[in-house]
């Protein structure tokens, strides 16, 4: 009985911690202040 | 099971193997995504080109570089509003293809609206997608391959006739140490829009056409070298013809007047970059697919042995304990 209940402790914190993760998602972001280019910068990484 | 550590061991064992498939196929296909805030630019070159001087007779003139600058950005706030009105994850991304001469000044300019699904890369008709100002409906890729990118042929969005056709996979190949998938599209002599920016002013692209009686005619071979796990392109090239048909073009041998024509590459430093970024990516989401859940599952498997070997241990104390 206590394996049992010690199983369904560990399968229900995972469920938890796998649906906590994807509810909070992918941090949403900024749209980018840099513009669209309209000449080459001289290397990656420099607007 | 008796002991309080056998009965830890069991619960971290059930954890880890629950997790891993949940990981894989729960949580991966909700958390891998494009993000909506992405800023990227690309300099591609064409080297020992074929231009038309538009300011020097409108002849076609051999040029050491033609530069393209494509830079992408996406609008966070138009994805937030597009993702709620048609109820999906969605990513619109504004893109600039600017093109200079050999002296720096722009010989033309494409901008372009994309709006797709961020996690299937599906384009989602939604937000004003659009080239050069004129509304479109995309079907299939641009830009972009799906995670998990299949060994097989996709459609793909052509800007220039604004219409889809297949990029064929023709294998694997290696590219800087990266083992990818190599497609290409070949798009045959299709009459387009004329650009709304020129190189020079006084033309007007909608009724260029009507009023001169000359016609504008691309035809390209795309080439794409993909890495299967992010879907992301670390090289492309293009070898692009583009040529004016009729009306002032009528004087040129057979009639065409070359626009332009080369083989557009990425820059080196661009090339190495794109790489990097790829790879780092690649990291990432094989931790998430793969790396992360096989490791777990494999954890389980020692914490359940663990557990048992653990319970033996405590069963057979206690049968000696008993006997004595």
């Amino acid at each position: 009985m206590r394996a049992l209940l010690a199983a369904a402790v560990g399968l229900a914190a995972a469920v938890a911690l796998v649906l906590a993760v994807t509810a909070l998602g992918t941090p949403g972001g900024r749209t980018s202040p840099h513009p669209l280019l309209t000449s080459a910068p001289a290397a990656p990484g420099q607007p | 099971m008796r002991s309080r550590a056998g009965l830890a061991l069991l619960a971290l064992a059930v954890f880890c193997t629950a997790l891993a498939p949940l990981l894989r196929w729960y949580a991966y296909p909700r958390l891998a995504r494009i993000p909506p805030g992405q800023y990227q630019a690309v300099v591609l070159e064409a080297r020992d080109a074929t231009l038309l001087d538009y300011t020097g007779g409108m002849q076609p003139r051999k040029v050491d570089k033609v530069t393209i600058v494509q830079t992408l950005k996406g609008d966070v706030e138009a994805a937030r509003r597009a993702s709620a009105e048609t109820g999906r994850d969605v990513v619109v991304w504004d893109t600039l293809t600017h093109i200079a001469g050999p002296d720096g000044r722009m010989v033309s300019q494409i901008p372009e609206r994309y709006v797709f699904d961020a996690h299937t890369q599906e384009p989602v008709h939604a937000a004003g997608e659009s080239v050069d100002g004129d509304p479109v409906r995309r079907e299939g890729i641009e830009f972009k391959w799906p995670f998990a990118a299949e060994p097989r042929d996709h459609l793909y969005f052509d800007a220039q006739t604004r219409t889809s056709s297949p990029v064929h996979y023709l294998g694997p190949r290696t590219f800087r140490g990266m083992d990818v998938h190599y497609y290409e599209q070949t798009v045959p002599w299709t009459k387009v829009p004329l650009p709304k920016r020129m190189p020079i002013e006084g033309i007007d692209p909608a009724t260029f056409e009507q009023t001169t009686g000359t016609s504008l005619w691309y035809k390209a071979k795309a080439m794409f070298w993909v890495d299967p796990v992010t879907g992301a392109p670390v090289n492309a090239e293009q070898v692009i013809e583009q040529e004016m048909r009729g009306g002032i073009a009528a004087g040129a041998p057979e009639g065409r007047l070359t626009v332009f024509a080369g083989h557009v590459r990425m820059r080196e430093d661009y090339s190495r970059h794109t790489v990097a970024l790829v790879a780092a990516n690649r990291w990432k989401v094989l931790v998430l697919r793969t790396h992360a859940p096989a490791g777990l599952a494999a954890a389980g498997l020692v914490l359940l042995g663990a557990a048992l070997w653990r319970e033996a241990r405590g069963r057979q104390a206690q049968a000696r304990r008993v006997t004595a």
